[in-house]
């Protein structure tokens, strides 16, 4: 398996950090999801999250795209602290995520699921038609263009979810929750490209959550590990595996 | 539109352009004959007083009131998932408004009726905001209770608003015959189909379907809920209101029964039958069910018992009411039918 | 007087914590039961049994409601139907309508007078119609019952376990489909019950469920929904509003106190006293 990446250490280590997250502390009631947790993406970073369930990877996820309110702790974004900040206000600048169970409009057509955002950017009918039309082709969706999406097959919804993130124009975050889970091997390739492309070609930064080791190793230069809600490790695949921390994280349960 | 829809040709190479080309035919058609139909309705609409009795002008009259209700409810719960009961409370208010303020304070039509629909959008917008931070049934719970503290706060303060007896209110048109009521409220009916579907075409219709299918999706994907459910809301109940205020000055009479339980119920009855997520169906539905009723009036229970039978069948079901049906029958009968069930339909 | 409500909306919050859905048809079932006990005593109990009318009519109530059930709202679990809390709120209400207007096909809209409980007391020196007293005792002997089925008991536990986390506990093995359908028999049991119990007070004719489901709604939209010992403090706030409210300033106003009450309460906590706001995500 070889690792078909772009090189990125050299711009990890340069330039401004695209998103900071400082000592992020989240709590439900006496539940604390997330204890203290810091992480900084930089530019077009390709960017791993992982840990067992429960580490508070999604929690992580909704505190950055504003589903949740940080009990303390703060979370920056090209420099403007973003935490406090409503879901859509955060989408528009420029963070767009996927959801673990593909949150897709059911009742609207796959076009129209992908106008959403593009529309809510302010695009023109015939850009946001056009870029729609260019983005399905490649996601081999076209044939389904008119279709509700709740005709859809789940793996299908998660990659129309995934590529209806692409309309935003000027799309610098992508975070995925698990995008992975349960999709066939065919629209797992096509995810996996969309996701180099962007990040080659547009310099999209991306936070991707997953369970599949190999696929993560692929696509990431560098991971995050999680467990009970902290951060217990960073740095490649291969260092983080062999640290006992993550280890015991994901046998000990 | 869905490519497969070309049943008469299977063995026609599966390239998309040429299927572009021939839906988009495809389309162009129905559109055609969509515009025709509408068109053709709208003429038969405006000649029907010629050649019905006063009797049946004026059921059609009411039937219209109930159609634009119903109409702009769907606006609100067919289209934005925002269920509310208390639709037809704004309807109450605004009459209640227009009419104490022409008999007391002896203000115009235009003042009264404008006051109306005021009092609407104000009460609407603070209800709006107030119901934002709750969910869907909290929803419905709060506009109900609305609704009962509005139906009896009139009916309690019988001085003022003349309680359970009711209020006379000052006819538009100085005469109790039909005829200029029907074409008035077949224009509100107009006005208000006609604003919902040009919200409904434009960026905002898309917003709003998508908060309905997925408000957590949408705002991830930068819709502003909180604007555009309580814009909706104000709307709807605008609409409702200004069908509300003109209905008092039509029928002369008002009371807290145009607050009841029962005309909600009704509404979304007819919202039901007529299908849900259509633009035309709650119209539809209105008018051929009063119709009905009226054509069985002897049974008058058995009517009813009859109607929320079908409520229930069709939720169960059939999801897609009277409208459903229409779109399905060409495809029962073989003439190529369409895949995409696309708001936009008619 | 709220306390009798209280077993209306304690039917109402007690499916809605099972299952997540308000049945609009609550005050129909408190018609039947009314009913059902007007018939049992006039054909089968003598008036002394009152208490027994009362058990048999909640229990004809419970069948009917599991059946309700059964046809109407499992689907909606077992994933047939598409928009839920649409659904279940317009089936409920034309199920409301379907069975008000069934009785009046039946039995005509006329009102039927069931025999008193008992004749008139006095309380102090309050004047007081037997019927209600006897009334408020049995709502409460329910309500007692059904407080300690529900904290004591195992089924009870289980009911509570399925309202806090439903797919957490079908994992320990309990079957949530037979709940629900338990769930809404007892629920609309309740709501009988209130209905064989005030059959006297409030006479039994088709639309006699309407002002109960007012009252019940208006006790669960200040309580808030998911709490019970929030309903019992809700009924008797209302209840005290409204005799203070009669007393002092004026009884014609009646049904308005109630609302006062509950239009302050909602301006400051949108979700009721004791409601329990769904997270989102």
């Amino acid at each position: 398996m070889e690792n078909v990446m772009h090189p990125p250490d050299d711009r990890s280590d340069s330039g401004p950090l695209l998103l900071e997250v400082r000592d992020v502390v989240k709590k439900f009631g006496g539940l604390i999801a997330n204890n203290g947790i810091s992480l900084s993406l930089a530019n077009g970073e390709v960017r791993g999250l992982i840990g067992p369930n429960g580490s508070g990877k999604t929690t992580l996820v909704n505190l950055i795209t504003g589903m949740y309110e940080v009990s303390s702790g703060s979370i920056h974004f090209s420099g403007r602290r973003i935490d406090g900040l409503q879901p859509d206000v955060i989408a528009s600048l420029g963070i767009m995520r996927t959801f673990q169970v593909a949150k897709v409009f059911r009742e609207m057509t796959v076009l129209e699921n992908m106008l959403i955002p593009a529309f809510c950017q302010g695009q023109t009918r015939r850009e946001a038609k056009a870029r729609a039309d260019e983005l399905l082709e490649f996601a081999l969706l076209t044939r389904l263009k008119g279709k509700p999406a709740k005709s859809l097959s789940g793996g299908q919804n998660m990659l129309l979810q995934i590529v209806r993130g692409f309309m935003h124009k000027n799309l610098q975050l992508y975070v995925m929750d698990e995008p992975f889970a349960g999709v066939h091997q065919s629209i797992k390739g096509i995810i996996l490209e969309a996701i180099r492309w962007m990040n080659s070609q547009k310099g999209v930064t991306f936070l991707v959550i997953s369970h599949e080791m190999p696929t993560i190793s692929n696509l990431c230069s560098k991971v995050t590990v999680l467990g009970h809600g902290e951060r217990i490790a960073e740095g490649t695949l291969e260092e983080v595996a062999g640290d006992p921390r993550v280890i015991d994280a994901y046998l000990g349960g | 539109m869905g490519c497969s829809a070309s049943r008469s040709e299977p063995f026609e190479p599966h390239n998309s352009k040429t299927c572009a080309a021939s839906t988009s035919l495809l389309s162009m058609n129905t559109r055609l004959l969509k515009t025709i139909g509408l068109a053709g309705v709208l003429a038969a609409a405006l000649g029907f007083p010629a050649v019905m009795s006063d009797y049946w002008t004026y059921v059609l009259t009411i039937a219209f009131f109930y159609a634009a209700m119903a109409a702009s409810w769907n606006l609100l719960a067919g289209y934005t998932g925002q269920f509310s009961l208390g639709h037809h409370t704004f309807a109450m208010i605004s009459a209640y408004t227009s009419t104490l303020l022409m008999a007391k304070a002896e203000v115009g039509f235009g003042p009264g009726i404008a006051a109306g629909i005021l009092l609407a959008v104000v009460l609407s917008w603070a209800l709006g905001v107030v119901c934002l931070k709750v969910h869907g049934l909290y929803l419905a719970l709060i506009t109900w209770a609305f609704a009962e503290v509005a139906r009896n706060y009139l009916r309690m303060h019988f001085t003022f608003t003349g309680g359970d007896r009711g209020l006379d209110s000052a006819l538009l048109f100085g005469t109790l015959k039909p005829l200029p009521y029907y074409y008035l409220f077949l224009g509100i009916l107009v006005i208000t189909v006609g604003i919902i579907a040009v919200i409904m075409y434009s960026r905002m219709g898309y917003y709003l379907r998508a908060i309905r299918d997925d408000a957590i999706a949408a705002r991830s994907m930068g819709v502003h809920i909180v604007r555009y459910k309580v814009l909706t809301f104000i709307i709807a109940s605008a609409l409702a209101g200004m069908a509300g205020a003109f209905y008092g000055h039509s029928i002369g009479l008002i009371s807290p029964v145009m607050g009841d339980f029962n005309e909600m119920a009704m509404i979304i009855i007819f919202v039901v039958i007529g299908g849900m997520r259509t633009q035309t169906g709650p119209v539809a539905g209105a008018i051929v069910i009063r119709i009905a009723l009226e054509l069985l009036r002897e049974q008058s229970e058995i009517r009813i018992v009859i109607l929320s039978i079908l409520v229930i069948l069709i939720m169960r079901f059939f999801n897609g009411g009277l409208m459903e049906l229409v779109h399905r029958l060409p495809q029962w009968l073989h003439l190529g039918g369409r895949e995409s069930v696309s708001a936009y339909d008619k | 007087m709220g306390m009798l409500y209280c077993l209306m909306s304690m039917g109402i919050n007690f499916i809605y914590g099972i299952m997540k859905v308000i049945n609009w048809s609550m005050g129909e079932f408190f018609m039947i039961g009314s009913f059902a006990q007007y018939l049992l005593l006039l054909y089968v109990f003598p008036v002394r049994f009152w208490y027994a009318g009362v058990v048999v009519a909640a229990a004809i109530v419970f069948v009917l409601g599991v059946v309700v059930q059964y046809l109407l709202i499992k689907p909606m679990f077992v994933g047939i139907i598409e928009a839920k809390m649409e659904y279940a709120t317009i089936v409920t209400i034309a199920l409301s309508i379907f069975l008000r207007n069934v009785a009046v096909a039946i039995g005509g809209p006329y009102i039927y007078t069931p025999p008193d409980y008992a004749g008139p007391t006095k309380l102090l020196t309050l004047p007081l119609s037997g019927n209600r007293v006897i009334a408020l005792l049995g709502a409460i002997v329910v309500l007692g019952l059904f407080y300690y089925f529900i904290k004591k008991s195992w089924p009870g536990r289980a009911f509570q376990g399925v309202a806090q986390n439903r797919s957490g506990i079908q994992t320990a093995g309990v079957d949530v489909l037979k709940y629900d359908m338990l769930a809404f028999g007892i629920g609309t049991a309740l709501a009988g019950a209130a209905g064989a119990l005030l059959a006297p007070v409030f006479l039994v004719h088709p639309a006699c469920g309407a002002v109960p489901t007012v009252r019940g709604f208006e006790i669960i939209v200040v309580a808030g929904l998911g709490s019970i010992p929030g309903i019992l403090v809700a009924g008797l706030l209302l209840g005290i509003a409204e005799s203070l409210g009669s007393a002092f300033i004026s009884p014609s106003f009646v049904d308005i106190y109630g609302f006062v009450l509950l239009v302050g309460i909602l301006l400051i906590k949108p979700y009721g006293l004791f409601g329990k706001p769904e997270r989102a995500v």
